[in-house]
């Protein structure tokens, strides 16, 4: 084995090698028991490899470049891949919510980030993409799936109360006060696994950056502060971007003179 | 003039292409009335009260509220004034009193002092529901009795025009006769009434309203 200084065992393509072997164990075992499972694990594996690979690469080439526009333009493209993501996971949401999830993933993303890096790790130059990407990609990988949960279940929860939010506007009330039960219920469902998270780090799990790092070398204390950093930084994303987004996104369901859309009066799909 | 509709059009979506269920639908309500609207199922009666509540998305024609225009009433105004009883009895979670002071909850009615629990106690007895606390949960209810909750909640909001969407499609002879007479009781107080209804006895409505075809014609008796 390769031991570095630092104390990092390096992997090459033996390795590589080696640890596809298990997953073509995996394939056998889902074509013995009938599972129908490995054409996808087989091109989720090959996507592995390729993705995983190609991000290496990209991010040498850019820690080399060592340039401010270059970092803003990857944190960009990064929220677009997650403002994306969102509306995929939230097909029942009303059309033209792709525009305020982006809103919203560079909004918090570029917020959570920059206040973790200039004012928590006060990284110098403010840019440095070795700090910016990485921590970048944790805020908007983990604050993704609790903004598409609270999406979700915002439009899923005002097609359950369809009758209560029609009897509400028959009263009088805004699209705010008719949905805001609906609303209140899916932005606690977004940040409950963020909270269980929390919870559980250090006692269930070992959280993915802390074993990085740990993996990699870093004291185990110091990787410990690391990641109570992000996991409340992680926290404090789901939650804005969670109630931006529902926020941005709720009124969509209504008319403009706040009548609700149930699903005979929406265009498209009846 | 109480209210009045005038050109109501509608079309809807429907599943072998576009459907017209409202045809230029007028309608006239002086206060005191109590208009039926009757009609073969699927005919649009439902589509006509939400017009008439502002609760329709797309519909086209003009409304008038004691001869002031729609557009200078905010729709939650207008719904405040002009009340929607759906035909699905929807109560709020929590208790009978919740749901009967849940208009006051709102910011359309921020202004006003909700009623006292005695008045509340009094409606509920006037429609045959006084044995039903104000701390009952709403979901221990029967169905009638939700029905009947949830009309109350809206009457004794004291909007000017009540749209009521069979109010007694789920109640016994004895509670619809008591819906009927708390229904003629608002008409008589200066309101105004359409009802969408099966025929059915007890009140008899100032008139009757057929709706076929998109058209709504007078039934002459």
């Amino acid at each position: 084995m390769n031991e570095l200084a630092g104390g990092v065992i390096e992997i090459g393509w033996p390795q590589l090698l080696l640890s596809t072997g298990f997953v073509v164990v995996v394939g056998i075992l889902s074509i013995r028991l009938s599972l129908g499972l490995e054409r996808d694990l087989a091109i989720a594996t090959v996507r592995t490899f390729l993705q995983l690979i190609a991000l290496g690469i990209v991010l040498r080439w850019v820690f080399g470049i060592d340039s401010p526009w270059l970092v803003i333009a990857i944190l960009v493209l990064m929220m677009a891949a997650a403002a994306q993501t969102i509306v995929k996971r939230a097909p029942d949401a009303p059309p033209g919510i792709l525009g305020s999830s982006m809103i919203t993933m560079l909004l918090t993303g570029f917020t959570v980030t920059f206040a973790v890096t200039g004012l928590i790790v006060q990284v110098e130059p403010w840019y440095r993409a070795q700090y910016v990407i990485p921590i970048a990609g944790m805020v908007l990988g983990n604050s993704m799936n609790g903004i598409a949960l609270s999406l979700e279940r915002t439009f899923a929860d005002l097609d359950a109360r369809v009758g209560q939010v029609l009897a509400l506007t028959a009263l009088g009330a805004t699209p705010w006060e008719a949905a805001g039960d609906s609303v209140r219920i899916a932005i606690r469902a977004g940040l409950i696994p963020t909270i269980n998270a929390m919870a559980a780090a250090g006692i269930v799990f070992i959280p993915g950056m802390m074993t990085g790092q740990v993996l990699a070398g870093a004291d185990p204390l110091e990787a410990a502060y690391y990641q109570i950093v992000v996991m409340l930084m992680v926290a404090a994303a789901t939650a804005f971007g969670s109630v931006l987004a529902v926020l941005l996104a709720y009124r969509r369901r209504f008319t403009a003179d706040g009548v609700y859309l149930e699903k005979g009066y929406r265009a498209g799909k009846p | 003039m109480l209210l009045s509709a005038e050109g109501l059009g509608y079309t809807a979506r429907g599943d072998t292409g576009p459907h017209v269920v409202l045809d230029r639908v007028s309608v006239a309500l002086d206060s005191g009335e109590i208009v039926d609207v009757t009609g073969p199922s699927g005919a649009g009666k439902t589509t006509l009260l939400r017009a008439l509540a502002r609760l329709l998305p797309d519909v086209t024609g003009s409304l008038a509220l004691s001869g002031r225009p729609a557009a200078e009433f905010a729709p939650p105004e207008w719904r405040r004034r002009v009340t929607l009883l759906p035909q699905t009895t929807a109560l709020m979670p929590g208790t009978v009193r919740d749901n009967l002071l849940l208009p006051w909850s709102l910011k359309v009615r921020s202004g006003d002092r909700p009623p006292p629990d005695g008045s509340l106690e009094q409606a509920l007895h006037d429609v045959g529901l006084a044995e039903i606390a104000l701390t009952r949960d709403a979901s221990r209810l029967s169905v009638g009795q939700a029905a009947r909750v949830a009309l109350l909640r809206v009457v004794l909001a004291a909007p000017a025009v009540l749209l009521l969407d069979e109010p007694e499609a789920n109640l016994d002879d004895e509670s619809a006769a008591q819906v009927a007479v708390l229904t003629e009781r608002f008409a008589a107080s200066g309101g105004a009434v359409v009802r969408v209804r099966h025929q059915r006895g007890g009140v008899a409505a100032s008139r009757t309203l057929h709706l076929a075809g998109g058209h709504l014609t007078e039934v002459v008796r």
